[in-house]
């Protein structure tokens, strides 16, 4: 990578500002190089979004130059974007699920003619150079996150792209899955094609980038080589002000068992499961996709209408429905914040009591406007939600302020036992922190937490026990404080060799 | 303000205004009699009160993101139904067992659609066949009249009489739909069935019974019905076995016209009134310029389509401005609302 050579990609204060005059992007000059993977780094809303939006052709800087191979050019349709040798992998990647991996691939393909056999190979050649391989027929349904994710990395190198736009490729992933994205995108660098990774996972961009640039309200406050900084570097760069975590309370011992879980069971899904959480206790899950973790999560919930077994919130046992989970106090922070949480119809306020509705009507059957309104502008202060106001549409809010809603409609009542999957998915590190310090003053509070993540340094710091799970039943018990990353991923993938999370050698 | 005076907003009410304008000037450039006066526009309610009373329940089953096509065969069942125990139970208790008949076609639909979990357009397709079927047998494909002259005093006096000076089924309208718009405004159930049918998965994981929202929706879907049904039956103290057929089309375009969104979580029982009032002035309108009836349909046809394309062109045109800052992660979320089909 000498800088003689031309740079695939330049940016040149490249700035956009939209028609209602927000100033997304503030002039950002970016270079990208062949065979390199370049880091973008930022909070939610400080433009990344808006960045590979024009990169991928669906919008327009509105000043500013785009060079590509030395060239100024300008798209208008994501298709010239594809067609220039840019392909974007979006965070939630459009397959077709009813087609197969094959057809998914070559999906943007143009022309009449399809040749199976052509493709096949073609295929079988792709899945080299990524050193990954996947059934070419199955449906794309069936596929794991993990493994759409490749497919869509695929689709990218199908259409011959040098450039590479992957948008939080691993933001969903847990370990084993994410090592393999990893390998993928350092094959891809070695093959000479350029990535450009956008990702709120520091480690990550330690690890496989060789340049970076961090954002921030629409500006590029870090422009560096990777080797220059270090994470703290990045972090305060990334949020604007050095982040500093209280220290956490450490769960009292005697403290009454808040729920308890007796052979809590779902067909197919989950093993028979008992255990107890202590009020005040943070109950971490560790073990990768499809370990059962949300499956379990579900059943305590009462949303898994196949489960069997006892739930038993302050003692008394919980009818096996939602209705009554959330009457007895549980309270469930589910993984998909769109398709789970938010309903897009409702207001933000609305949003925020829609869970405790009843509480805060009179006589449970008419609402209380005002009531309702300062309850939710009580939580959006807790949980420092930006917003403009209480009536903004919950489409609008970014991925961490949403999550943030959705943990908001559990402080309208009286919340026991609460259920978060993935509460930090997908969310800059300023959003995190806040999530995390709402967690830890709630538990400081009596409040039993039971906590799905996939990062096992997250669930380290933030849990005082941690439970495994593997196939759908729980698999070891630790106390937090008495073990490691190594031995979490070794309990979790059922193999005593299991090596650690990958390194970039 | 601007919000809700705006075309998407408030589009059903301008083009009733605007129709009810056009008719008026063209009866007084012919010289015909006002097209205001209070007998025309107390027939056109009058004639609009059933299918309105169905279109506000259709509504209220549109938000919670379902469809119901029954609703003419179930009001015809109960129409029947009505006239043939009316002779030996009274009038009241007619009522009660016609309205009992048309729950209980809409609990089927409920538990289908939600316990079986077939979709809603498939098994309201089949109980529009069967219980149209239904009639047929039970009437014995004959048309039924009202023997005794006491039930039919009793009809018509519920059907033809007076209140306030003004026929009694606007007035059932207008009690009905008030009763809905409460309900769907200032209660916390009303709030639930928005809920339920903007995000069915959102609402069960915020302890929300959507099963129950969503079932007791059909059944209030066939209770209009039924209610619509008996209207009929009393209205002629007679019905043949294919009365009503085909209505249910016009109670669903009714409720497009109001700008009723088919996917559910949006909908307003107010506009679905407007725009059956829209249907009915059309109708209205042909009959008063002794326009061929023949042009009837492919008029109100074009209307629907024309108002179908204002809300959507309209959305769409509104769009840029609601995610003019699209902050990262925010596209995601209006991806996955806006296409459901792709994983």
């Amino acid at each position: 990578m000498s800088s003689l050579v031309q740079p695939l990609l330049s940016l040149e204060r490249l700035a956009k500002t939209y028609p209602n005059g927000t100033a997304a992007l503030r002039g950002i000059d970016l270079t990208v190089r062949s065979g390199t993977v370049h880091g973008l780094l930022g909070a939610n809303g400080a433009g990344k979004s808006t960045l590979i939006r024009i990169l991928c052709g669906a919008t327009h800087a509105s000043a500013g130059r785009i060079l590509w191979r030395g060239a100024p050019v300008q798209w208008s349709h994501p298709a010239q974007a594809r067609a220039a040798g840019i392909a974007t992998v979006h965070q939630q990647i459009p397959l077709v699920g009813s087609l197969s991996v094959r057809e998914n691939v070559f999906l943007g393909r143009s022309g009449w003619a399809r040749s199976g056999r052509k493709e096949r190979r073609r295929l079988s050649r792709l899945m080299g150079q990524i050193g990954y391989h996947l059934p070419p027929d199955i449906p794309v349904a069936a596929l794991a996150i993990g493994e759409r994710q490749m497919v869509g990395i695929l689709q990218a190198l199908a259409a011959d792209a040098q450039l590479i736009v992957m948008d939080e490729p691993t933001a969903s992933l847990a370990a084993p899955e994410r090592r393999i994205v990893h390998r993928a995108i350092r094959r891809l660098a070695g093959e000479g094609c350029a990535v450009l990774l956008v990702t709120h996972f520091l480690d990550e961009v330690l690890a496989l980038t060789d340049a970076l640039t961090v954002l921030r309200d629409g500006a590029a406050v870090v422009s560096s080589d990777t080797a220059a900084v270090d994470e703290a570097a990045i972090a305060t760069a990334i949020a604007g002000r050095p982040i500093h975590r209280a220290a956490r309370p450490t769960a009292r011992a005697g403290a009454d068992v808040a729920a308890e879980i007796v052979g809590l069971r779902s067909p197919g899904r989950l093993a028979p499961c008992t255990f107890r959480v202590r009020g005040g206790e943070v109950l971490g899950i560790a073990g990768f996709l499809g370990s059962g973790r949300s499956e379990l999560l579900q059943a305590i919930f009462g949303a898994d209408r196949s489960a069997l077994g006892v739930v038993r919130v302050s003692g008394r046992a919980v009818p096996r429905f939602p209705v009554a989970a959330v009457r007895a106090g549980i309270a469930l922070v589910p993984e998909d914040r769109a398709s789970q949480a938010l309903v897009p119809g409702l207001p933000l306020w609305q949003n925020i009591t829609l869970a405790h509705l009843g509480r805060l009507s009179r006589w449970g059957v008419f609402p209380r406007r005002g009531l309702e309104r300062a309850a939710a502008a009580a939580a959006v202060r807790r949980l420092l939600i930006k917003t403009p106001d209480l009536d903004t549409a919950v489409g609008d809010l970014s991925g961490g302020n949403a999550q943030k809603v959705s943990i908001a409609r559990w402080l309208c009542g009286p919340t026991r036992l609460l259920l978060l999957d993935e509460p930090t998915a997908g969310i800059d590190i300023g959003a995190k922190t806040e999530i995390l310090d709402q967690v830890r003053e709630l538990s400081a509070a009596g409040v039993a937490v039971i906590l799905v993540d996939s990062q096992l340094k997250l669930l380290l710091e933030e849990a005082d026990r941690i439970l495994v799970m593997r196939e759908g039943a729980i698999v070891a018990e630790r106390m937090a404080a008495e073990t490691d990353e190594q031995e979490l991923i070794r309990l979790a993938a059922g193999a005593p060799g299991a090596g650690p999370q990958g390194q970039r050698h | 303000m601007r919000r809700i005076l705006g075309l998407r907003e408030a589009g059903v009410y301008y083009a009733l205004l605007l129709l009810v304008a056009a008719l008026t000037a063209v009866t007084a450039a012919l010289g015909r009699p006002s097209y205001l006066s209070p007998v025309n526009l107390t027939n056109i309610l009058y004639q609009t009160a059933p299918v309105a009373i169905m279109g506000v329940a259709m509504t209220v089953v549109l938000i919670t993101g379902n469809f119901d096509l029954s609703v003419a065969s179930v009001a015809a069942l109960a129409a029947a139904v009505n006239i043939l125990v009316i002779d030996r139970v009274g009038f009241w208790a007619a009522m009660v067992v016609s309205l009992a008949t048309a729950g209980a076609a809409g609990l089927l639909n409920g538990l289908m659609v939600e316990l079986v979990g077939i979709n809603a357009f498939i098994v309201t397709l089949g109980t529009l066949t069967a219980i149209r079927g239904l009639v047929l047998v039970v009437t014995h494909d004959r048309s039924l009249m009202v023997g005794t002259p006491t039930a039919l005093n009793a009809m018509t006096s519920f059907e033809s009489g007076r209140a306030a000076g003004l026929p009694r089924p606007i007035l059932y309208m207008a009690g009905f739909t008030l009763l809905i718009w409460l309900v769907l405004r200032f209660t916390t159930a009303g709030r639930r069935i928005y809920a339920a049918g903007g995000n069915p998965e959102a609402a069960r994981l915020a302890g929300i019974n959507v099963r129950g929202y969503k079932l007791g929706a059909f059944v209030l879907s066939s209770l209009a019905a039924g209610f619509a049904g008996v209207l009929y039956a009393s209205r002629f103290g007679a019905m043949n076995p294919t009365a009503l057929q085909g209505e249910e089309l016009t109670v669903i375009a009714a409720a497009i016209l109001g700008g009723t969104s088919l996917f559910g979580g949006a909908g307003s029982v107010l506009k679905t009134v407007a725009g059956a009032l829209v249907l009915y002035t059309l109708t209205n309108g042909f009959n008063v310029l002794n326009l061929g009836a023949n042009y009837q349909g492919l008029i109100e046809g074009t209307v629907l389509i024309a108002a179908a394309a204002i809300y959507t062109v309209g959305g769409r045109w509104r769009a840029p401005r609601l995610s003019a800052d699209p902050p990262s992660g925010a596209p995601d979320a209006h991806q996955a609302q806006s296409q459901p089909a792709v994983l």
